[in-house]
C-alpha cells in the first residue's frame, strides 16, 4: 500500500525533475543576486574553497572564517558535547583543507559540502563513542522539545536563519518531529521511530517528505 | 527492494541510514535519474538545516587548525603521477586520471558514495564528451557495481558491455607501505588477467579497463610493489558483473 503511494509520488517527482534539472548546477548563480549573510557566505565559500583547492592557504585561512562556525555547531548539536564537537570540528576542518581539490562547483554548493562533511563525521562519531547510550536518553527526554538551539538566538539576525525556522513550521508535527531528531540529534531513522512510537516505514516516509517540503519552501523564499 | 532502498533516500540525505543501507541507496542513484535529482535537492535542503547551529568556535580551534592545516599535505589534484606498470601480453589497459572524472569520482570516495559519479553521469555542461571516461558512465547500457573492500574503503565499477570498457574507481583502501601494491583483475573463465596496478602505497585510483570481453568478477588484491603475475589470494574485493 505504502509502495503505491510512494509510486505515484515518484511520478511527480520525475516531472519537476526534468524541468530543474540544471538548477543544480546553477545554483552559485541564482544566490549570487540575493541580498544578505549566509547567502554572501555561499559566494565566496566557493571561491575560496576552490582556491584552498590549489594549495593556496590563505584562502583556506579565510574559508575558515566562514565556515567554521557551521562546521562547530554542527558538531556541537550532534554531539552536545564541547570537547568532543572542538575535536571533531577539527577533523573535518582539516579534512576539507585535504580535500579542498575534490570540490567541484557542479557537486553543489559549498555550504552543502562542508555542511555534509561536518554532519556525516558528527553522526559517525556520536554512534560509535561509548556516550551514545546516556546521550539517548537525554534526547529521548527532549524529543518533544522545539528544536530552536539557544545558540541560534545570537545568530538569528540572518535572514536565512528566519526561513529555515519559517519553512520548519510548514512541515507537519511528524515531519517536524522526524526531521529534526534525525538530523539535529544525529538519529538514525529507526531510532527516531523508537522515539517517537511510530512506525519504521512511516518515519521513513516523513523524513523524505518533509525535506521535501522544506526544500519547496525554501526555493519558494528565494 | 528497490522501493526499499528509494524510500530511504530522505533517511540517507540526514544521514540517518547504516553504512549498509547508505551504500546501497548511493548504488542505487547511480541507476534512478529521478531519484538522484531528488536526492541532490534533499541533501541541499538538509544542509541548511545548519543554517541555525552557527556557533562561533573557540578562538584556540583556529589556531590548532591553521597549524594543522599548515603542515598537512593535500590530496593532489586529479593528474597523472607516475605511469602504471604495463604488462607485456595482458589486456590494453590505459589508465586515465581525466581531469574532471577523476576528481568527482575522487568526491565520490571521500564521502558522498557513489552519488558524485552519478552527478558526473549528469553534468550535461561538462567537458566530458570527448573522454572515454565518460562515455563509460553515459552509455545507455552502463551498470554499476560496488562492494565494499576487505580492511575498508571500496571498489566501485561502472561498465558498458556495449563499449567493452569499465572504470573502476578505488577509493580509500586500508593503507599500505610503499612496498606494496594494490592491484586489478579481470576474471573469467580463462582465468585471470592485469587491469592494472596502482602506484606502490597508494590506496585511491580511479581506471579505465578497455577490453573487458567475457569478464565475470574485477578482482582487487594486495601485491608487492608493482604488482604480480598471478593475484594473490585471497582478493579484497570481488566484484561480479552480471552478463
Amino acid at each position: 500500500m505504502r509502495t503505491a503511494k510512494l509510486v505515484v509520488r515518484r511520478a511527480g517527482m520525475e516531472n519537476a525533475q526534468c524541468t530543474h534539472t540544471p538548477r543544480t548546477s546553477g545554483r552559485p548563480v541564482r544566490t549570487r543576486g540575493a541580498p544578505v549573510g549566509a547567502v554572501v557566505d555561499t559566494v565566496s565559500a566557493e571561491t575560496l574553497l576552490l582556491r584552498s583547492g590549489r594549495g593556496e592557504h590563505d584562502a583556506f585561512t579565510e574559508l575558515y572564517g566562514l565556515v567554521s562556525p557551521r562546521v562547530y555547531g554542527i558538531c556541537l548539536r550532534v554531539l552536545r558535547d564541547r570537547a568532543q564537537s572542538e575535536e571533531v570540528a577539527q577533523e573535518v576542518l582539516v579534512e576539507i583543507w585535504r580535500t579542498a581539490s575534490r570540490y567541484d562547483e557542479r557537486l553543489g554548493s559549498a555550504t552543502s559540502w562542508v555542511a555534509t562533511i561536518a554532519h556525516r563525521r558528527a553522526v559517525d562519531r556520536v554512534r560509535s563513542s561509548q556516550a551514545a547510550g546516556d546521550r539517548e536518553r537525554r534526547a529521548a527526554a527532549e524529543a518533544t522539545v522545539a528544536p530552536v538551539d539557544p545558540v541560534a538566538d545570537a545568530a538569528e539576525r540572518r535572514l536565512e536563519h528566519r526561513q529555515v525556522r519559517r519553512c520548519l513550521k510548514t512541515l507537519t508535527d511528524l515531519q517536524h518531529r522526524a526531521v529534526t531528531l534525525a538530523y539535529y540529534g544525529g538519529y538514525t531513522y529507526r531510532q527516531v521511530a523508537a522515539l517517537l512510537d511510530t512506525a519504521v516505514p512511516t518515519v521513513k516516509t516523513r523524513i523524505r517528505d518533509g525535506l521535501g517540503k522544506l526544500r519547496d519552501c525554501l526555493e519558494a523564499s528565494r | 527492494m528497490s522501493d526499499d532502498v528509494h524510500s530511504l533516500i530522505g533517511a540517507w540525505a540526514v544521514d540517518a541510514v547504516d553504512d549498509d543501507e547508505r551504500r546501497r541507496v548511493e548504488a542505487h542513484l547511480l541507476e534512478c535519474e529521478s531519484c538522484a535529482a531528488e536526492a541532490v535537492e534533499l541533501r541541499e535542503a538538509a544542509g541548511r538545516l545548519s543554517d541555525v547551529l552557527l556557533t562561533d568556535p573557540p578562538p584556540e580551534l583556529r589556531d590548532r587548525v591553521l597549524a594543522a592545516t599548515s603542515r598537512t599535505g593535500q590530496e593532489a589534484a586529479p593528474a597523472p603521477r607516475r605511469r602504471p606498470a604495463r604488462r607485456p601480453g595482458t589486456l590494453r589497459v590505459p589508465r586515465r586520471r581525466l581531469a574532471l572524472g577523476a576528481a568527482a569520482l575522487a568526491l565520490a570516495a571521500a564521502f558522498a558514495g557513489v552519488f558524485a559519479t552519478w552527478q558526473v553521469m549528469r553534468s550535461t555542461d561538462a567537458p566530458l564528451a570527448e573522454s572515454e571516461m565518460a562515455a563509460v558512465l553515459e552509455a545507455p547500457d552502463a551498470d554499476v557495481a560496488v562492494q565494499r573492500a576487505e580492511g575498508g574503503g571500496r571498489v566501485t565499477v561502472v561498465f558498458s558491455a556495449e563499449l567493452d570498457q569499465a572504470v573502476v574507481v578505488v577509493s580509500d583502501l586500508a593503507e599500505i607501505g610503499d612496498d606494496r601494491s594494490y592491484q586489478v583483475w579481470l576474471v573469467d573463465e580463462a582465468g585471470q588477467t592485469s587491469a592494472g596496478v596502482m602506484d606502490p602505497g597508494d590506496s585511491s585510483a580511479t581506471m579505465l579497463v578497455d577490453g573487458l570481453g567475457d569478464t565475470e568478477i574485477v578482482g582487487l588484491t594486495n601485491e608487492p610493489a608493482g604488482g604480480s603475475d598471478q593475484p594473490t589470494e585471497p582478493m579484497i574485493a570481488d566484484l561480479a558483473l552480471p552478463a
